[in-house]
């Protein structure tokens, strides 16, 4: 039971991780009509950020995490304003290529800035443990769930409560009628553009301490996050997020009591099944195309 | 035997809903060979949805659709999927036109003769010769189609950008290619100017003769159904109203009464 | 006086191309002007042009999108390694089980995609590559695991041994013949059918086109040649690694073909060329810029969609009408 329990926290944290960047990923898609495949390759170059000012700074590491935030939120803002904003006309799938160019840039650039060596981040918080029904979780653990928790908290407020968030919902359900309303919809884009790409740097700074922090950081927590997308439904801001600690919890559980070797493909396996049930995810339903 | 001699199409207690709405209500009426059968009534009637169930992208709640196919046997449509049913030959076209924008006008119209190719994806990437004469062989066909339409010059201009008179046309060639027993056009007339509506109505008593085919035309444009249809069939709320010819039509009391409404039809 | 006119097909156009793509090497071996590295790029981006068309019939023509052609192309890979080197069976017979199995779960793919669309396709073909993948770097007895897997150059009838030029030539024969038999295909009875489940799915099961049955065979298509591709590639290269069949290669694929240009054969070759061996060919000769080669990919990738979102192989008609316009102009000037 407590080996259960352990797990389950784990699961938490990995969950968390997934969720912050099916998040992000999520509010980009509803707002400028992008599958974002760069979520991945932002955290990982801003994750740099945090390690290099960290590394060379010799200042305390959340004072490296802010200046990663506020470098992530310079880049997404100039990802919108000097690439997204200008591609009104070009169709979803080429939106998608472009992300790949950001990937290719963002990837190749980063050794350049960094260095080709694989980097440590320490944890925020460095050690002690919390004991719980025989289960063990650090607090640094403990932390990144709460933490996770509560910045998706404020945002969904956000979303659901406050006027800023009526106006990314209307921009998402219909941008072209959100812009007749008034709506700043270019504005709506930018913001979350800048927001996607800190919630992308959070969840690098999450992760990268249980690995090191090289080029591949992001590409799990990145597949994971779209799976994430996927098994919630596009069509809401929750799905995905559900979706995230779904995954992280099935994920841990198979890997631990079926197979540590094929837990992750049973898990997708699982999915896809799931997916030939339910074809737009948990939460999504199907739009009837008359003819 | 479901249909007498000369009946081609009999819908039978035709009832389909959605959610609570009865959309279509225990609808039966008959289309004879060789018939130009006018489907009317009023916005929201339920009269594309009876096209729909006829070509089955609708699954009736209940009731029969018995067709007399081409190889003269009868079936009930209701059993089919919606590709199958082109080779019974029952062929449409859309409310919208659904032509692909990015293939010529011919290719396009070639595509109404999709079931009839023998060959298969292997002969057809070899360049087999009998894939190369069959090919031929439609190519021929859709040209003909198109120089009776009045089309042909345009036969290798995308269909991107044509105007949208010429677009219905292209939409009634492609039926033509599986040489339909029935046509079923829904709105062929909306979007299309006076002289447009004018010339349509002779291109569907020449189509009936050319192509030896029955009609059935859902239309708004009343003076193009009284103007072309042997028989006209008025329901409105998915109800049977009334069936005749265009006068019986017009002077019966029922459907002048769903058009108009009752107090206008006091004065 | 009767004159004699061979009209110009479409075939003479692609063996034109192919006797263009097979002088590069030797060009290499008589000049200067072609360094032999170079052999090795335009080959990968041959390979990757083979897999792309793939993609192209399944995504231009059909509409279907996937993301998971490296997965596959992985997989031929590592199978006619396998059989080849651990099994010693000839080169034919290990291609042939090398593109047959992948087919297979491409075909179970394509089931799939009745039931799923758009996004989540992509994403759930993304899945399968995934599975893939991991598969690749734990299966060791088959692929060797993270250490990665050796393969030879192909040895055609069990006598006649290629060496790296002669493969190149046989990439070559293998990329004209898929872009003969695509061309033929999608301009016939089965492109049509393809091109009407893109354009408008009603129109297209109201002609009677079975879109599982087609469904079905655009994502045998598509698998066919990425594995042809993949299979290609570890005879070439001679190496494969689990890390190099991700998500990043699926996305580079749908690169190339957005950017050469949907539904276009010339097209998606082109767009290979552009995502695969610019970078290596051209970029990396740029002085100061060496380093940036892959980083300037990134921005003409960006570029192009940006400003040539229909794909580059359009650009010929265009330069053509606004020459015609301009001359038009020169003339009307004139009068």
């Amino acid at each position: 039971m407590s080996i259960f329990i352990q797990i389950f926290l784990r699961s938490l944290e990995t969950g968390s991780v997934y969720a912050l960047a099916a998040l992000g990923i999520i509010l980009v898609f509803r707002t400028s009509n992008i599958t974002n495949f760069s979520q991945g390759a932002l955290g990982m170059f801003n994750t740099f950020v945090v390690v290099s000012i960290f590394n060379n700074f010799g200042v305390p590491l959340w004072v490296a995490i802010i200046g990663g935030l506020i470098s992530a939120l310079l880049i997404g803002m100039m990802i919108d304003l000097v690439i997204i904003r200008h591609t009104k006309k070009v169709s979803p799938v080429a939106k998608q290529i472009i992300t790949l160019g950001l990937i290719m840039i963002l990837v190749r650039l980063a050794p350049i800035f960094f260095g080709v060596d694989p980097l440590n981040l320490p944890r925020l918080i460095p050690e002690g443990n919390l004991t719980l029904v025989g289960a063990n979780i650090s607090y640094n653990g403990l932390f990144n769930i709460l933490f996770g928790l509560m910045v998706m908290g404020g945002l969904f407020y956000i979303l659901q409560y406050t006027k800023v968030g009526l106006a990314i919902r209307t921009t998402a359900s219909n941008e072209y009628t959100a812009r007749l309303m008034g709506v700043p919809t270019k504005t709506v884009t930018l913001g979350a553009w800048a927001v996607g790409s800190m919630l992308g740097v959070i969840s690098g700074v999450m992760i990268a301490p249980t690995t090191t922090v090289t080029l591949n950081l992001m590409d799990v927590v990145q597949i994971n996050a779209f799976v994430a997308a996927v098994l919630g439904g596009f069509q809401t801001f929750y799905g995905p997020v559900v979706g995230a600690y779904i995954i992280g919890v099935v994920s841990n559980l198979l890997l631990f009591y079926v197979s540590p070797v094929w837990g992750g493909q049973i898990l997708y396996v699982l999915i896809l099944l799931f997916l030939t049930v339910r074809p737009y995810g948990l939460f999504g339903k199907k739009v009837v195309k008359k003819v | 035997m479901m249909l007498e001699n000369n009946e081609l199409l009999k819908i039978e207690a035709l009832s389909i809903q959605f959610g609570g709405l009865k959309a279509v209500d225990q609808l039966s009426f008959t289309i004879h060979e060789k018939e130009i059968f006018g489907l009317i009534g009023p916005n929201g009637a339920g009269k594309t949805t009876v096209f729909n169930c006829i070509t089955q992208f609708y699954k009736p709640n209940h009731g029969n659709i018995y067709f007399r196919n081409i190889k003269d046997e009868v079936i009930n449509l209701v059993d089919l999927k919606v590709h199958q049913v082109i080779r019974q030959g029952v062929v449409r076209t859309f409310q919208n036109v659904e032509l692909i924008r990015e293939l010529s006008i011919l290719d396009n119209v070639l595509i109404g003769a999709h079931i009839d190719y023998k060959t298969g994806v292997i002969s057809q990437a070899l360049r087999l010769p009998k894939a190369v004469k069959e090919e031929a062989i439609y190519k021929a066909k859709a040209e003909e189609i198109l120089k009776k339409l009045g089309i042909y010059e345009r036969k290798d201009m995308l269909v991107f950008g044509q105007p949208y008179g010429i677009l219905k046309k292209v939409e009634l060639a492609r039926t033509f290619m599986s040489d339909p027993k029935l046509v079923i056009l829904d709105e062929p007339a909306a979007g299309l100017n006076d002289v447009e509506t004018l010339q349509l109505a002779k291109t569907i008593r020449q189509i009936r003769d050319d192509f030896n085919c029955s009609v059935l035309l859902v239309e708004h444009d009343m003076r193009l159904v009284m103007d072309v249809c042997d028989t006209i069939c008025a329901i409105n709320f998915g109800k049977f109203l009334a069936q005749g010819t265009a006068k019986d039509i017009q002077k019966n009391p029922l459907v002048q009464e769903a058009y108009l409404g009752k107090e206008e039809h006091d004065e | 006086m009767k004159k004699i006119k061979i009209a110009f097909k479409p075939w003479m156009g692609f063996v034109l191309f192919g006797i263009a793509l097979a002088l590069i090497p030797l060009l290499a071996e008589y000049t200067t002007f072609v360094k032999s590295s170079t052999i090795i790029t335009i080959g990968g981006t041959v390979i990757f042009a083979i897999a792309a068309l793939g993609l192209n019939i399944l995504l231009g023509y059909s509409g279907l999108i996937s993301l998971g052609t490296a997965g596959f192309m992985g997989l031929a890979a590592y199978l006619s390694a396998y059989m080849t080197v651990d099994l010693g069976l000839p080169f034919e017979v290990s291609l042939i089980v090398a593109v047959l199995v992948p087919t297979l779960i491409g075909v179970l793919v394509g089931l799939i995609s009745l039931k799923i669309e758009g996004m989540y396709l992509a994403i759930a073909t993304l899945a399968v590559s995934e599975i893939l993948r991991k598969t690749f770097e734990e299966f060791e007895f088959i692929t060797n695991g993270f250490s990665g897997k050796s393969a030879r150059f192909p040895q055609l009838l069990g006598f006649i041994q290629l060496d790296r030029a002669s493969t190149y030539y046989l990439i070559v024969v293998v990329l004209v013949i898929a872009m003969l038999l695509t061309y033929n295909m999608m301009n016939g009875q089965v492109g049509r059918a393809f091109n009407a489940m893109r354009g408008s799915e009603s129109a297209a099961s109201a002609m009677g086109v079975y879109s599982l049955k087609y469904r079905l065979i655009a994502f045998a298509l598509a698998t066919i040649l990425a594995s042809l591709a993949g299979v290609m590639y570890v005879h070439f290269i001679r190496f494969a690694y689990p890390s190099t069949w991700n998500l990043k290669l699926s996305l580079d694929f749908l690169a190339m073909i957005v950017i050469g240009g949907l539904r276009s054969i010339y097209g998606t070759v082109l767009g290979a060329f552009i995502v695969f061996a610019i970078p290596d060919l051209f970029l990396k000769q740029i002085p100061f810029f060496n380093q940036l080669s892959y980083v300037l990919n990134g921005v003409l990738i960006i570029e192009v969609i940006m400003f040539y979102p229909s794909g580059l192989i359009n650009i010929g008609f265009d330069i053509k009408r606004l020459w015609l316009k301009l001359r038009k102009g020169i003339h009307d000037a004139g009068k």
